[in-house]
């Protein structure tokens, strides 16, 4: 009995201990989730281009680094990023019905807000690619030249250019 | 005496199952990778993108089941504790038996999900998600943790 009854008790420490021994096991790993978020991009019409005054059958050109009439366009984005810009350009500048031709584009891009140290390009609707500086910026000038018509009548005439920049 | 031997043929028994089989295994493969992000632009990432998609490979006894949970971060945290909200859908995560991104099972990641080992002791488990960068979320990276946590019955 007193055998019996040892038995039984190692019996019962075993098993517990083969029981504990198959419980329920975990392990666990893990992985990063990542994202990478850029500086939106901001396009600000800064200058108008400007003509000014014409006179019918007297062309007129405003040269893309001309300070005070020359287009200017601002742009801000991620820091060093290529980017693609494209541009739609007017034909003519209208007036109640009436037009004045425009075209001969000239262009500027740069990082810097100055007409030296980057690139001359020709504005056109063809996309064409340029980076952002190091701060995050792009500049672009430009010039165009408008020809009047020896009957074009008087009136003041717009055109909108616009500029698209996209990474 | 006898009884005592007895004891012993239990506790043998009772260990049996575990000797030579494959151990209980996690090992993250791939990160959960959502690229390049814009502010205001949502970007889901499939368990099925074989680039993207996170997963883990998972290793145990052959032809037996375990419960597999996970750990998911709601968000991302980024430049100067910045955060960029992290979700995961009823069917982003996917289980393959066979290890092969084409052929899973889809199942909720926010929910315990039962798993059934290959013949050879393996599987593999697929997640895809979504992020929601704000409109005024700040530029920079991301990262966080995903643990995926295996229980085994044997």
């Amino acid at each position: 009995m007193y055998t019996a009854s040892k038995a039984a008790v190692a019996t019962l420490v075993l098993a517990l201990v083969a029981a504990a021994s198959v419980r329920a096991q975990g392990v666990n790993g893990s992985i990063t989730a990542t994202a990478t978020v850029q500086s939106p991009i901001t396009v600000a019409g800064a200058q108008n281009l400007a003509f000014g005054n014409v006179f019918p059958g007297v062309a007129k050109t405003v040269a893309y680094s001309d300070a005070t009439n020359g287009g200017h366009f601002d742009v801000t984005g991620q820091a060093s990023t290529p980017v693609t810009y494209s541009f739609a350009l007017p034909t003519n500048l209208t007036s109640s019905g009436n037009n004045l031709p425009i075209g001969s584009w000239t262009g500027y891009v740069n990082g810097a807000n100055s007409t030296s140290g980057g690139s001359a390009i020709t504005p056109s609707a063809t996309p064409a690619g340029a980076s952002l500086s190091a701060g995050g910026t792009l500049f672009f000038f430009v010039g165009a030249t408008v020809t009047p018509a020896n009957n074009l009548p008087a009136g003041s005439y717009t055109g909108t250019v616009t500029l698209t920049v996209s990474y | 005496m006898r009884g005592l031997r007895y004891a012993f043929v239990l506790t043998a028994t009772a260990f049996m199952p575990l000797a030579g089989q494959r151990p209980l295994t996690v090992t993250g493969i791939q990160s959960l990778t959502f690229g390049t992000l814009l502010p205001g632009m949502p970007s889901v990432v499939s368990r099925t993108d074989a680039v993207k998609s996170g997963r883990f490979d998972l290793g145990g006894p052959h032809d037996t089941q375990g419960q597999v949970t996970f750990t998911l971060p709601s968000v991302l945290t980024g430049p100067a504790g910045a955060t960029l909200p992290l979700s995961f859908g009823g069917s982003d995560a996917g289980y393959s038996q066979s290890q092969n991104i084409g052929s899973q099972v889809g199942f909720d990641p926010n929910q315990p999900f039962l798993i059934t080992f290959s013949g050879q002791g393996r599987g593999s488990i697929f997640l895809g998600g979504t992020a929601r960068p704000a409109p005024i979320q700040r530029a920079g990276s991301y990262t966080g943790t995903i643990t995926l946590n295996l229980t085994a019955f044997p």
